[in-house]
């Protein structure tokens, strides 16, 4: 809320990659010099359960604390645990919606909306669970607070060792959601 | 000998203090004088155990860390380097200092009060962990320095200030025999059991942790001495009846003997 | 590329302290410092030093013990239940006159009284800090190595849910520099058999019978190098808007900057809030408490519990301003101290009200 603070929360499904698009941008906005506070949430499951993060983004030391009740931006994945975030999300805020999978009203009036069909990206790309880095390459771009650049160097510091071979893969669909938002 | 000469008055103070008729004090003890009761067998297994040092030229690397009981008072009256650590903490507080001297040589020096009640888990996981480190288990089947109470090794039917009529398995549960518990780790490579109770008890002391201390210097892993020890003023006999009673109370159930060598292990 | 780097609050911490010249670390998993102990088992190889995963917080403060004995650095850790278990080693460790730092990651703030009155038995204290964040974690855990070898004493480091699991972006330490040199005091074994050998006692040192071997002395030692602490150790504060400020309120950890941040969004709206958010525990910040809120008209304190700090500010204060307790426990199922209370809109709004 103050100056130069940018916030974003996550939510989605588990397994959906919230986590990793949380880190990713976090870890990209790092590698771009800004000042960066994530916390995700603890509960639920790996797979299927609630998970959302919350990122701050700031060109000086953050002064906000690991939990916000509102929120300039938000990337929704599903929209199955979406509601407690629908309040935070403050006016003229920037949301991106994963059309291909979220079914629920979004209050478009309010917020600037922007529709990412990420999941349907994502299977043309080969792999759905691409779908949050799909959506990760969109948020850099619209938000303007990570370059593409940085993504890809945050999603190579993000992606533990057993998943590296999906580096590559990832590094398209980033540079994909970076086009889309052009 | 008149009576006079065989009764000493206890009325005033005596005219001059004891006189050492011969100092047999090993080099790593500063001082002959303990605190310590007459008959206690404590003093002993130090002297033992110093010599041991002594013997193997290991006085100038040793680090050895104190229980808390009677023995505690030579923590003060040593000429190796001590660490006073807290009732039944010993092997943890040895645990951080050999991991950071691997080099050096470490040992602990426990009552049966300390290691066996307070602090068995610390002993045993120790052992479990094959640390290399050597305790010493000063046992005397009491708690000595508050005066007489049952302790975890307190042999059945051993009369104590807490069992006041034998220890009774119904009431008092069983004693643990820590050293025969200690071998069945594998990370326990030297486990023996003796007493101070006589001469040839004596020596076999010396002899046993002269081996706990080569092994632990072979990077053997983990060894245990227990010592049975005289307490005649806990067990409320008369001084000298105490090394008879230690063979016929302790002895019988805190068998004497090797327990685990590198040559048993095989 | 910056070489900074987005880390977790417990791995920032563990950098920091290996940074620092920490080479032996213990703990005893529980959730949240179990992360700590983890990337200490990471990290300490890297560096020839040792970390154990102790059988039991009893035990690892033991080892802690032993290892700070060879003049190394050393550090254990837990969260308040598992320094329960640690307070009688903590106790003994002060009057032992060695250095240790004490990571707790406590859940929520009950845990105030245990961690600044000497949680465990006899007349003691030790020094405690309460970052507020991960980059200020970074710095007060090189400072607390510093206390710690500086004054001889225990330093607790007092965290949180919060702080061990957020991420910030933060300079990493490199922990690559070589540890500190070993004191003159710390043992190795080569003094045994010169006529004069060491001991490191929590009783005192000295040869029975010789001066210098005196309980009670070494207890009078012990008293006045705690006292000579209170008086010596600079206390640390963070103070915003105080000087004009009708309401100041007072807050620690994690806690504290939920408050700060809600005091400067206050700022922001026009309300003449002030915050002062002790970072040394003990000592107690209370001069700088005392003249902080010296012209306000109320003094409120929030913290995550039923009132334990609250009662240092008051004797800060000494009666000059009236201090109010705006805080409460809040827990959620976890049981981790990550209560649905601390947010900043229900903290805002106590603020409100105090000010009324």
């Amino acid at each position: 809320m103050s100056s130069g603070e940018r916030e974003l929360m996550l939510t989605g499904i588990g397994g959906q990659g919230v986590q990793l698009a949380a880190q990713v941008i976090a870890q990209g906005a790092t590698v771009d010099g800004k000042e960066v506070l994530v916390f995700g949430s603890y509960g639920g499951m790996m797979r299927g359960g609630n998970t959302d993060s919350t990122v701050v983004i700031s060109d000086q030391p953050i002064e906000a604390p690991p939990v916000l009740s509102t929120t300039w931006s938000a990337i929704l994945m599903h929209h199955q645990y979406w509601t407690p975030l629908r309040e935070r999300i403050r006016d003229t805020g920037l949301v991106l919606v994963n059309t291909s999978v979220f079914e629920d009203e979004l209050d478009a009036d309010r917020y600037q909306v922007v529709e990412v069909p990420a999941t349907d990206v994502a299977t043309d790309l080969g792999n759905p669970l691409l779908a949050a880095m799909v959506m990760s390459g969109v948020y850099g771009r619209k938000s303007g607070l990570v370059s593409l650049d940085g993504l890809a160097e945050g999603m190579r510091r993000s992606v533990p060792p057993y998943r590296s071979q999906l580096i590559e893969a990832n590094e398209g669909a980033l540079a994909a959601g970076w086009e889309m938002a052009a | 000998m008149s009576n006079d000469q065989i009764f000493i008055s206890t009325d005033t103070p005596p005219a001059e203090p004891a006189a050492l008729v011969d100092d047999f004090t090993p080099t790593l003890i500063t001082q002959a004088n303990h605190h310590l009761c007459p008959g206690c067998g404590e003093p002993i297994a130090i002297r033992a155990a110093m010599e041991a040092i002594e013997e193997l030229e290991l006085a100038r690397s040793t680090i050895t860390v104190f229980g808390i009981g009677c023995y505690t008072a030579f923590a003060h009256n040593l000429d190796v380097e001590v660490v006073q650590a807290l009732h039944g903490r010993a092997p943890s507080v040895a645990t951080g200092i050999k991991r950071m001297l691997p080099d050096g040589f470490v040992m602990t020096v426990q009552g049966d009060g300390d290691m066996v009640n307070e602090g068995l888990q610390e002993v045993l996981h120790a052992a479990a962990r094959g640390e290399n480190i050597t305790c010493l288990l000063l046992n005397n089947g009491v708690f000595g320095e508050t005066g007489g109470q049952m302790t975890t090794t307190t042999t059945l039917g051993q009369r104590t200030k807490t069992s006041i009529e034998g220890r009774d398995p119904h009431q008092h549960g069983h004693p643990i025999l820590l050293s025969d518990l200690a071998a069945t780790m594998d990370g326990a490579a030297y486990v023996a059991r003796c007493a101070v109770n006589n001469a040839g008890n004596v020596a076999r002391t010396k002899r046993y942790i002269t081996k706990a201390y080569e092994s632990q210097m072979a990077g053997a892993g983990f060894s245990l001495v227990e010592i049975l020890t005289m307490c005649p003023t806990g067990w409320f006999v008369d001084t000298l009846e105490g090394p008879d009673y230690l063979q016929d109370t302790l002895a019988p159930v805190h068998n004497i003997g090797e327990l685990k060598t590198p040559l048993v292990q095989q | 590329m910056s070489d900074r780097a987005l880390l977790e609050g417990s791995e920032a911490i563990a950098r920091a302290a290996v940074a620092a010249g920490c080479r032996f670390f213990t703990g005893y998993p529980m959730t949240p410092f179990t992360k700590l102990l983890e990337y200490m088992a990471a990290l300490l190889p890297e560096v020839d030093g040792v970390c154990m995963n102790a059988e039991s917080e009893l035990e690892a403060v033991g080892m802690a013990w032993g290892a700070a004995t060879t003049g190394h650095l050393a550090a254990t850790g837990s969260t308040g239940q598992g320094l329960s278990l640690m307070q009688e080693s903590l106790s003994e460790i002060t009057n032992a006159r060695l250095p240790l730092v004490v990571f707790n990651m406590a859940r929520g703030q009950g845990d105030y009284f245990q961690a600044t009155r000497g949680g465990g038995h006899g007349d003691y204290r030790h020094i405690v800090l309460a970052p507020m964040d991960v980059p200020e974690a970074v710095e007060l855990t090189r400072l607390a190595f510093e206390l710690a070898s500086q004054w001889r004493t225990p330093v607790m480091v007092l965290g949180d849910y919060y702080l061990a699991h957020t991420y910030q972006a933060v300079s990493v330490p490199s922990i690559e520099g070589a540890a500190p040199e070993v004191p003159d005091w710390a043992l190795n074994g080569s003094s045994g058999g010169s006529g004069s050998a060491k001991i490191i006692s929590p009783l005192g040192g000295g040869v029975e019978g010789e001066e210098g071997f005196d309980l009670g002395a070494h207890y009078a030692a012990c008293a006045a190098h705690i006292q000579e602490m209170s008086a010596g150790v600079d206390p640390l504060v963070d103070i915003g808007f105080c000087d004009d400020a009708e309401l100041v309120v007072a807050a620690y950890g994690s806690v504290g900057k939920f408050v700060r941040y809600a005091c400067l969004r206050l700022r922001d709206a026009g309300h003449r809030v002030g915050y002062v958010r002790p970072i040394t525990l003990w000592p107690f910040p209370s001069k700088a408490v005392h003249d902080a809120v010296a012209g306000a008209a109320n003094v409120a304190v929030y913290e995550q519990n039923m009132g334990q700090m609250v009662e240092d500010v008051r004797l800060a204060t000494l009666g000059a301003v009236p201090v109010e307790f705006i805080g409460g426990p809040s827990w959620d199922h976890s049981g981790f101290g990550i209560g649905p209370d601390i947010n900043v809109p229900d903290i805002s709004e106590r603020i409100l009200e105090a000010m009324t």
